[in-house]
């Protein structure tokens, strides 16, 4: 107790070489809370946007269903179980029957996917109410950035020509009821969201999904006839692995802002050392073992990371809700990875992140202000006393 | 399109429905007319699409609606490539890569030599009063030329167009005019024939312009050169060992 | 003096040596960062230069209007003419032509029937002559899983896991069935040099990289190319630059009616990519102010050490009656001294080590996955001329402050207290 009171008074003495190292290792401390939130941020409202609007508890897929392969859509679709039929509560699922077709947007062929869905279904987010409507076009709801490379507005028609499970060709003229705006773009890019009873008329395909949603709070999901479930885990692989890229390079950031701080106290360490000689000469020879000055003048080392605790505690607390509460603003642009990212990042910051980080904060500094302090074991007291280190 | 019919009943009475003659004949007359047990036809395709226009040219021995064997005679990038259809199966061989690959699924919907045809309008069975049930509407004056206009429904399932439109000469029984619907009635393609020339004991069209009516562009134009009916064809030709020769 | 000063900082360690080092630590961290900081946050827009839209891209008007169903039926053409046009008018841009396309690659067993087929997404750059820069720009021979870059024409790279899919070893032949620019379908058959990954799961399941030279004959697109790319020979890009550029380069054509007059667009002027660029600018100058005041914090404090550590010196110097101004002068110069050379020294250092990380980048991927792959894993520093100079705000400024204010001692001890810490 005596070492940390003496240790404190020490590190006040030192002035303003003190809250100089102070303030630094606090901008680690809050630098590396607000990228690692921000990062938790990030992954939590893209998990969040993809299970809202694509993925929800999960989803069964027709064991022939290859998203990536589009000539399996030809028959990759199947009677929707009996046990995930109908709404119920205790059981929401949102069966989609998934088919290939063209749009001729001003006379130029586009490839598109239709995807139906239940207007009435609560699974998703999606907007699907909107296809309720009673109008002679089919009702399709598209995303935003479909409607952009289609050139479609909320009430344009356009002719979409399929052919149904037969081979038979059909067209029909369609009318947009709503745009939404999305941030996982696999629902969107290529996609037109019809009503699942109308694609199911139009394929001739009654009564039949490619795959079917369920619920978030869905625990069974045993396996059914003819279909593959794919749990969240399975079905956010890709997210999972660019987190784990952009974790890697914040570690970049940590390090070289760690060892800036740590720099500024292994100096500082140095010099107390070095200019206080006659001092731990003097507490050798008053019988005080070499351990305790060593252990002494790391306290006092150690002492910066409290400190700058406190510090970063002062300007970061209001600094870091600010951001959690108005967020980060983020272009658009990765929609090219086809991973869901939102305008706005709202950075969270866990106990757990804060904590960890303190202790890994606390840890090196620790080790760092040890290391110079370990000279002080070949320290013979008389030389000590005299000034001279050896 | 319904609707067009009815309007064209009402402005121009015509005969009641039962002094047109049978539909279903009228269409075996044309089937007859258009089909043969053997064609050898020398052809040019003209393909006009958005930047600009090409000819690609063709021989093709096809007997009845089942054997079909086609060799690209020009242009220089297409020649010697061959196809080969049996049944409902199609080959094509290219020479550069020496290869014979099956047209199947998604590639039978692509387009032929980058025409308003697909593989799949090619491999369609030629003969119309199997798959389709037929009845007279009306008559129409093309080119001069009476027509009966003909209302095709598909009676099966799985035919690609549910129902077509044809105006057929009264006389010659070769159709002046086609168009191919959707199930739902609306309108995906047209052909339009002409320079009829009568070849033996029939008539037959020299000219064709086929168009993707969803699509912008003009169409693709099939201009027959010269074509022989019910001449021999070699059996050895209508198998895939053919193609590689 | 200055001379005395630097003899006395060279012969006495104690007195230069550490400071120098802390300095140039402190300095080569500060440059490093960011260096570092201007990559990563480039790195997205770098991936998309990369692989989609260069530094600037140039495309056919129609083509520009429906590039998201890649139409090559609108493609340019005329290429060659139009690459030596850039290539003098721009020289400071290296040009390449690309051709994107799909089709379907299928495996023939050994009676030339087929036995494994599958949708592909194909990319064909200029893999073999000399001067491409391609590999490099796509880090192709980096993510090379199995087999050896194609050597020769008819050979291409095919994604890892598709030649899985097809069950494909390299040296294995395999037809491309394709569509020509006229819509013909065209048939070529390729020889799989190797395989390769992209770290892009939606290429990596079927994706395959071809020499552009065969594609164009194989697509009938003779002396064309959906797109043309502009790189900066620095592979860096120039936001300001290139916008100037492409404004240059669209005016010759502004006049002109043709639907396939080629059209430029600057990396800023696609996909949203502005925006980003703005919002990464934005965030590297925060972090880089951040680390900028932190550093000068940290050599403040070490000019304020260098100082203390030699009160006692002070003490005898004024004892035997030099003046204060004089030695307090001669304290700000030798760390004016420890600072130039520590910032020199550091900014060196910094930019060696950020030019390794330019030119090698940090492969993250291999961390993540012990394989490598050709996109947004690996991290890449960037020198910018900001580069150059950001070490010297903390290497000098501060070490002068530090000094400046630890030597005010001199004027307010006395000489006796100062010369006491001589014997300590």
């Amino acid at each position: 107790m005596i070492t940390l009171r003496l240790a404190y008074r020490n590190l006040m003495g030192a002035g303003l070489r003190t809250w100089l190292n102070t303030i630094v290792l606090s901008m680690a401390y809050v630098i590396i809370i607000w990228q690692k939130g921000l990062l938790d941020g990030w992954n939590y409202q893209a998990r969040h946007d993809m299970t809202n609007w694509e993925i929800g508890g999960g989803q069964y897929w027709q064991e022939d269903y290859d998203p990536y392969d589009l000539f399996t859509l030809e028959k990759s679709h199947a009677q929707i179980p009996e046990a995930l039929t109908g709404m119920n509560p205790q059981r929401p699922v949102a069966p989609i029957l998934i088919g290939q077709a063209t749009i001729y947007p001003q006379g130029r062929m586009q490839s598109c996917i239709l995807r139906g869905i239940d207007p009435e279904q609560t699974v998703l987010h999606l907007p699907s109410a909107a296809l309720q409507q009673d109008i002679a076009e089919i009702p399709v709801v598209l995303g935003t950035r479909m409607a952009e490379s289609t050139n479609l507005n909320v009430g344009d028609t356009a002719t979409i020509r399929w052919r149904d499970a037969n081979g038979t060709f059909d067209a029909a003229d369609a009318r947009v009821v709503r745009i939404m705006k999305t941030n996982v773009p696999t629902v969107d890019q290529g996609q037109i969201w019809v009503p699942l009873a109308r694609l199911q008329q139009m394929m001739q395909l009654p009564g039949e999904a490619t795959i079917i949603v369920v619920g978030q709070d869905t625990n069974e999901t045993g396996p059914q006839e003819g279909f593959v479930f794919r749990d969240r885990k399975y079905l956010t692989k890709d997210f999972e692995d660019m987190m784990q890229v952009e974790k890697l390079s914040g570690y970049i950031m940590y390090v070289i802002l760690l060892s800036l701080a740590l720099l500024a106290i292994f100096d500082t360490q140095i010099l107390a050392i070095f200019r206080r000689r006659k001092e731990i000469g003097t507490l050798i020879a008053l019988g005080m073992t070499r351990g305790a000055v060593i252990r002494l003048f790391t306290m006092e080392g150690a002492m910066h990371g409290i400190l700058a605790a406190f510090v970063a505690a002062i300007y970061g607390i209001p600094l870091l809700t600010m951001q959690a509460r108005w967020g980060i603003p983020m272009p658009d642009i990765t929609d090219n990875y086809g991973l869901a990212i939102s305008d706005r990042i709202f950075p969270i910051y866990s106990a757990g992140l804060i904590t960890g980080t303190t202790c890994v904060i606390m840890v090196v500094v620790t080790i760092v202000s040890f290391i110079p302090a370990r000279t002080i074991s070949h320290l013979n007291p008389t030389d000590a006393i005299k000034g001279k280190l050896s | 399109m319904k609707f067009i019919f009815i309007l064209a009943l009402l402005l121009f009475p015509v005969p009641l429905h039962a002094q047109f003659p049978d539909g279903a004949a009228v269409l075996e007359k044309v089937d007859q007319n258009l089909n043969s047990t053997t064609q050898v036809i020398r052809s040019k395709m003209i393909i006009h699409s958005r930047r600009d226009t090409r000819t690609v040219e063709s021989k093709s021995w096809t007997e009845g609606d089942k054997r079909a064997y086609t060799e690209y005679l020009a242009p220089a990038r297409e020649k010697g490539t061959k196809m080969l259809k049996i049944q409902d199966q199609l080959w094509m061989y290219s020479p550069s890569t020496d290869r014979i690959i099956q047209i199947s699924g998604h590639m039978l919907r692509q387009s032929v030599m980058g025409s308003d045809l697909s593989y799949e309008d090619m491999m369609e069975d030629q003969r119309l009063a199997g798959l389709y049930g037929a009845e007279i509407i009306g008559t129409e004056i093309i080119d001069g030329r009476t027509c009966w206009i003909l209302h095709l429904v598909a009676k099966k399932d799985d035919v690609a167009y549910h129902s077509r439109t044809m105006w057929v000469d009264q006389e010659r029984y070769v159709p002046m005019k086609e168009e191919l619907y959707a199930k739902s009635g609306k309108l995906l393609k047209k052909t339009e024939l002409s320079d009829f020339r009568q070849i033996n004991d029939r008539w037959y069209p020299m000219h064709m312009r086929f168009k993707d009516v969803l699509k912008t562009g003009d169409g693709t134009e099939f201009v027959v050169d010269s074509i022989e009916f019910n001449t021999a064809v070699p059996e050895h030709l209508f198998s895939k060992a053919a193609l590689r020769r | 003096m200055i001379v005395f000063l630097i003899k006395g900082l060279l012969r006495d360690r104690s007195r230069s040596l550490f400071p120098v080092i802390t300095v140039t630590i402190g300095v080569m961290l500060t440059v490093f960062l960011h260096a570092w900081l201007k990559g990563e946050m480039g790195d997205i827009a770098r991936s998309n230069a990369n692989f989609t839209t260069g530094h600037v891209r140039i495309m056919s008007r129609a083509y520009a209007e429906n590039k998201s169903q890649i139409p090559n039926d609108l493609a340019l053409l005329g290429v060659e003419d139009l690459l030596g046009q850039l290539r003098l008018q721009y020289p400071d841009l290296q040009w390449v032509k690309r051709i994107r396309f799909g089709g379907l690659l299928d495996v023939p067993d050994s009676r030339g029937e087929t036995s494994t087929q599958g949708p592909a997404i194909g990319l064909a750059i200029d893999l073999l002559s000399e001067e491409s820069s391609e590999v490099q720009t796509l880090n192709i021979e980096a993510s090379l899983v199995r087999g050896q870059l194609p050597s020769m024409s008819g050979e291409v790279l095919v994604s890892d896991e598709f030649a899985e899919k097809l069950k494909l070893q390299p040296g294995g032949t395999l037809t491309l069935i394709g569509s020509t620019m006229h819509g013909s379908m065209a048939m070529q058959n390729f020889v799989m040099a190797g395989t390769v990954k992209f770290g892009i799961n939606a290429m990596d399941r079927g994706a395959f990289l071809a020499d552009i030279t065969d594609i164009q004959q194989t697509l009938d697109m003779d002396d064309g190319a959906g797109e043309i790319l502009g790189y900066f020979q620095d592979g860096i890009y120039h936001d300001s630059l290139s916008l100037k550029i492409e404004e240059d380069f669209n005016r010759q054509y502004t006049h002109s009616g043709d639907e396939y007059a080629p059209v430029m667009f600057a990396l800023r002027n696609q996909d949203g990519l502005g925006e980003y660029l703005d919002l990464a600018n934005y965030i590297s100058f925060i972090a880089a102010s951040i680390f900028v005041g932190a550093m000068s914090i940290v050599l403040w404090n070490v000019g304020l050490i260098g100082s203390l550590r030699r009160y006692g010196e002070m003490g005898l110097r004024l004892a035997i009656g030099e003046d204060k101004r004089h030695v307090y002068g001669s304290v700000i110069i030798e760390s004016l001294i420890i600072g130039i050379i520590g910032s020199v020294f550091g900014t060196l250092l910094g930019l060696a080590v950020a030019y390794y990380f330019q030119v090698h980048g940090l492969d993250i991927g291999s961390m993540v996955k012990n394989s490598s792959m050709m996109m947004s894993n690996i991290i890449r520093a960037e020198i910018t001329p900001v580069t150059f100079i950001i070490g010297f705000i903390p290497g000098i400024l501060s070490t002068l402050l530090g000094a400046a204010l630890a030597g005010l001692g001199i004027y307010k001890r006395s000489t006796a207290q100062l010369f006491k810490e001589l014997e300590t």
